[in-house]
């Protein structure tokens, strides 16, 4: 019995020490490769460093159980012909009282940050410059500027100035859709009858040539045109904003 | 013979059904024929003609009237293709089924992947890519939610409580051919021109959408009965049928993984069934629960399927962890780590199950104030299934190896699961979950808990069980081959959707932006590869059963009841009833015994 135990530390020490490792490693990994598509509204802020905050945590833990697994596979494996049995150890109270306690407080702690801080953060300023109503139909999307009076059928773009705090006034005609633009990390469903609103300030120039990230893609299954549903978004200085908003009442007064 | 009979009394039934609503439609003025509203009224009576063909009249409802039931005469292989009420045979009935459905889904899969694999369109229209995806993904749920319950619950779950049969055979029988009518149903969507909703099938999309939705709505509903017949039986046989002695602390896990699974299946099965007749009823009458403009909600459907869909997730995943936490037991030859934590894990996650389905709709409009709660309730959820982790962990630590098929498939539930679980964590965190929702990040999420938790502990039961089922040992460097080749097909296949899904990929698209064509096209070949791993797997189970070895009654030396009657069990399971005096895992104390078989005077 006694030999056993030292073995037991042995095994306890080695899988620590690859534990650390791999943890190490792996933290290091999180920290030197960007995972994230290009962000470019104060949202996309929020969503990502909660996907940064929950890798670094999750990282012990997925390494933990790789490492016991792992090292159990090669340490205590025996040929498949051996009848002998392990010692029956049914229970470690120290074992089981420290996963409890990790698994409850981890849990407890993501549930305040990221889940609520990120939550608060994303409703705490509800005054918009700008509002946009956002149609959605089978298959296309129309976007009407309220302030700038002008309206897009069957859009092809959405057109948005930079640095600018917009809501956007979401909702559908016929089935489910979703507004979706990657690279503002803004996600709302269009539902019949009802107008959904995402509050998100643009922090960043860009357009669809550049970044596919810039792009109104539906994310809600909505039938056959589902794919094609989607049209591209520019964010553009200010300056040129109010230029092309000027480009679009005189295009439409001259049509 | 019983099949061919119960096929003629299923037209005859949608005959006298669609001939009855065409009648009352014509005498109140309606144009008389429609299709779908004459299919919904002949629904019951095809079912129910079905099934008194198949069998239910001949051998359980001719007493009702006062004749002699048929005695069951038939032997042989071709009890497999009747109404039998042994549970032996339904469980294999079961897993011959399931496993059919598998592989076509995954040929699906395979489809899915080959017009996914270059950006543009390649064979597939949009409207074909979604009805393959949307039949994908139904069966698939069908399969995760019935297979290891119906195959191995059935089979195994009685022999190892000390019972001669589960407490209703009848109920059992019709519980398993009902599924041929949710096979019938499904047929019948891809025969109409299937349907486009995915297995979700939200309204108001499955209301207005082509008639294939009306038969995926058939199809689960019916699936729905099968489960509840099933769960009431299962927990009446875990409650009255257990050997004298079998104390609910000395049941083996995967009976308690079974029997909170029928729980969640009898309390919650009834929700995904209203919600899929709202929709019929939406559809043929007319009703409008979920048209805004009439009053309606479209969101209702979505509270009310998922109040059933996220506890299926746990229908779907605690039999794998019954199946994995026992082999992780029998094959390190130590006694279950934490027996009692696996169990209150098991019931912990059951319980919560019911308090976290809203985190399927944090974008969908719901009031803000909800999100919280159920970012909260959800989070919290990874605590009890964190127990189940404890105790494998804590089992296989300082065991004694033996690596054999089902423990390198349970070892593989354990590494794919943690990948599942830890993604959940992010999922349910509300502010990310914007980004990632209906992205191929969710697709990899669930992929890795179904597919890589699920299906391989139902392959882990597959070569666990197969020598009692059969009598006859599979291949065990077959197994092998299949297990590595599978397990390496599967990870290249989902660990890189997490990145394609956070980089923009949205689920259930058949084109996408042109930079996701190259991870797009790795992810194509590696499912191919993961595909072609169950030809491997389908050789070996085929030609195992036909020649495989001889199987003894205790091929790996286990220590539960099944592995105390001969392979195959007689009818009735024991020569004689089974006492059990110890807890189900002996290992490591000579002393200690799970049960005595001996004739008693």
């Amino acid at each position: 019995m006694g030999a056993e135990r030292s073995d037991n530390r042995v095994d306890l020490i080695i899988v620590a020490v690859l534990w650390v490792a791999l943890t190490g490693a792996g933290l290091w990994w999180a920290t030197v490769t960007n995972l994230h598509p290009i962000g470019a509204s104060s949202n996309a802020v929020i969503s990502d460093e909660a996907f940064d905050l929950l890798l670094y945590l999750s990282m012990p833990v997925t390494t933990f159980v790789v490492v016991v697994l792992g090292y159990s596979v090669l340490r205590f494996r025996v040929s498949l012909d051996e009848t002998e049995d392990a010692a029956p150890v049914r229970s470690n109270r120290l074992f089981i009282a420290m996963w409890v306690l990790i698994t409850v407080g981890l849990s407890v702690y993501v549930i305040f940050n990221p889940g609520f801080t990120g939550l608060d953060a994303l409703a705490a300023d509800k005054n918009a410059e700008m509002t946009i109503e956002v149609t959605a139909s089978q298959w296309r999307w129309d976007y009407r500027y309220v302030e700038e009076n002008i309206e897009f059928l069957d859009a092809d773009g959405l057109v948005l100035p930079v640095d600018t705090r917009i809501l956007f006034k979401i909702t559908s005609q016929d089935v489910i859709h979703s507004f979706w633009v990657p690279a503002f990390r803004v996600k709302k469903d269009a539902v019949p009858g009802l107008i959904t609103e995402v509050y998100m300030t643009t922090t960043k120039l860009g357009d669809f040539a550049q970044d596919d990230g810039f792009r109104n893609q539906c994310a809600e299954l909505c039938g056959t045109g589902h794919t094609r549903m989607r049209t591209t978004v520019t964010v553009l200085t200010r300056v040129d904003f109010i230029a092309w908003v000027d480009a679009q009442r005189n295009a439409e007064v001259s049509g | 013979m019983s099949i061919l009979k119960g096929i003629v009394g299923g037209i005859l039934g949608y005959l006298l059904g669609a001939a009855l609503v065409t009648s009352i439609r014509a005498a109140t003025g309606a144009e008389p024929w429609d299709f779908e509203v004459a299919t919904m009224g002949a629904y019951l009576p095809t079912v129910v003609g079905w099934l008194l063909g198949v069998g239910v009249w001949e051998y359980w409802a001719r007493p009702w009237f006062g004749r002699e039931a048929k005695p069951y005469t038939t032997v042989g292989w071709r009890r497999y293709f009747n109404f039998d009420t042994d549970h032996k045979v339904i469980g294999i009935q079961y897993l011959v089924s399931f496993l059919f459905l598998f592989f076509l889904a995954g040929l699906f899969a395979m489809v899915m992947r080959w017009e996914l694999m270059n950006p543009g369109r390649d064979i597939l229209t949009p409207s074909s890519y979604n009805g393959f995806m949307s039949l994908h993904g139904t069966m698939m749920v069908f399969v995760a939610v019935a297979a290891i319950v119906g195959a191995f619950g059935n089979y195994i779950v009685p022999i190892m409580i000390g019972a001669d049969d589960m407490a209703f055979p009848k109920l059992n029988a019709l519980s398993y051919w009902l599924v041929p009518v949710v096979v019938a149903f499904l047929t019948a969507s891809f025969l109409v021109g299937g349907y486009d909703t995915g297995w979700t099938g939200y309204a108001p999309l499955s209301v207005t959408t082509r008639t294939g939705a009306l038969f995926f709505n058939l199809a689960f509903l019916t699936l729905g009965l099968s489960s509840i017949v099933g769960a009431i039986n299962f927990l009446t046989t875990v409650h009255k049928m257990r050997a004298p002695g079998m104390t609910w602390s000395r049941l083996p896990i995967f009976v308690w993984s079974i029997y909170v699974t029928s729980w969640l299946s009898l309390i919650f099965t009834q929700f995904i069934a209203l919600a899929m007749l709202m929709v019929v009823f939406a559809r043929t009458l007319g009703m409008a629960f979920f048209e805004a403009a009439a009053g309606g909600d479209p969101l209702l459907y979505q509270n009310v399927f998922w109040f059933y869909s996220h506890p299926a997730v746990y229908i779907m995943i605690l039999p794998a962890f019954g199946v994995t936490l026992e082999i992780l037991s029998h094959f390190s030859r130590k006694p279950l780590f934490a027996y009692k934590w696996a169990v209150g894990g098991m019931i912990g996650i059951a319980a919560m199950s019911a308090f976290v389905w809203a985190h399927h709709m944090f974008t969908s409009g719901m009031p803000d104030v909800l999100l919280k709660p159920f970012l909260a309730s959800t989070e919290l959820i990874s605590i009890p299934t964190g127990l189940i982790m404890l105790s494998a962990l804590g089992t296989i630590w300082q065991g004694r190896l033996r690596l054999h098929v089902p423990m390198l498939f349970a070892l593989g539930v354990v590494f794919n699961f943690l990948f599942g679980g830890i993604t959940g964590v992010f999922l349910a965190d509300a502010p990310l979950d914007i980004q990632l929702h209906d992205t191929y990040f969710v697709v990899a999420h669930f992929h890795y808990v179904i597919l890589g938790g699920g299906i391989f502990g139902l392959f882990a039961a597959v070569y666990y069980w197969f020598p009692k089922m059969t009598g006859r040992m599979m291949n065990e460097t077959l197994g092998k081959v299949h297990f590595w080749w599978m397990i390496i097909g599967f990870n290249f296949t989902f660990m890189p959707m997490f990145w394609i899904g956070m980089n923009g990929m949205n689920r259930r698209i058949s084109d996408y932006v042109p930079n996701l064509g190259g991870t797009n096209r790795m992810i194509s070949l590696a499912g191919f590869f993961l595909g072609m791993s169950f030809v491997i797997f389908l050789w070996n189970y085929i030609y195992s059963w036909w020649r495989g070895a001889d199987a003894p009654s205790n091929p790996w030396g286990a220590t539960t009841l099944e592995w105390m009657t001969s392979s195959p069990p007689p009818l009735e399971n024991f020569d004689v009833i089974p006492e059990v005096v110890g807890g189900p895992y002996t290992y490591g104390d000579k002393s200690a015994k799970h049960a005595i078989l001996e004739p008693r005077l």
